[in-house]
């Protein structure tokens, strides 16, 4: 499929690419197809295209990346409506808000973008644990961040 | 807004599919329960909304004019090696 986005011009990305928001993005419902764009493997950020809405693109990082003992229960109504058969096939991805003046960049942790790598079906959660912020400021983060994961560059 | 009084255990039916019955009444709180479809997602409101806020404000970020991704990263890495 094809569209012409606000950030990126055409582009175009083979059917087997996209993700299907089986349940939207909070806020965003209509719109359930996404595709991953990773400009540099280095740089764990990376964008989550609307193949749907040219001018909606989120900023998004695997959360391990930048917490290492992140590890949320998925519950089974949500591993069964995403069809998951295996734990390995389950990528989690969180929507990360940059905001200028002053310059924050937070990843939200509580609400997860989970993805089952086999069937390309996602879903954004919401996890039960409060433990978890929606607003995790990266740039406090003490460990230096690893690169992107094998997981997400096949996404 | 559709308002109806009902007694402890019992239910409304909203559908076919979506069922909420009223458990317990202490004080100021109310125990519901609720059985939806799995589609169905149901959450506490003011969660609902404070991630439904949070990503609409993550969509504001075009990158163009503010900076890539890279540059973004780069000055959180200089921040993090305390350059």
């Amino acid at each position: 499929m094809k569209i012409d986005t606000t950030r990126f011009g055409m582009i175009e990305a083979d059917d087997s690419r996209v993700i299907t928001m089986k349940s939207g993005i909070f806020g965003f419902d209509n719109l359930r197809r996404y595709i991953v764009l990773i400009q540099d493997p280095k740089n764990p950020l990376c964008w989550l295209q609307s193949m749907e809405d040219g001018a909606l693109a989120f900023v998004v990082i695997e959360p391990c990346v930048i917490k290492p003992d992140y590890h949320p229960e998925i519950n089974k109504a949500y591993q069964t409506f995403l069809e998951i058969s295996r734990e390995e096939d389950i990528a989690l991805l969180s929507i990360v808000t940059i905001r200028h003046q002053p310059f924050s960049v937070t990843a939200n942790l509580r609400a997860p973008l989970v993805i089952n790598m086999d069937n390309r079906l996602g879903s954004q959660i919401i996890l039960e644990d409060e433990q978890y912020p929606v607003r995790y400021d990266i740039s406090s983060v003490n460990a230096d961040p690893q690169t992107i994961t094998a997981k997400a560059a096949s996404l | 807004m559709l308002i109806l009084t009902r007694k402890l255990g019992e239910s409304i039916q909203i559908g076919d599919e979506i069922r909420i019955t009223f458990l317990e009444i202490k004080g100021k709180q109310v125990r519901i329960g609720i059985e939806a479809p799995k589609a169905v997602t149901v959450h506490r409101e003011e969660v609902y909304r404070m991630i439904k806020e949070q990503n609409q404000q993550a969509a504001c970020f075009v990158g163009v004019d503010q900076g890539n991704l890279a540059d973004i990263w780069d000055t959180l890495a200089k921040g993090r090696n305390g350059i």
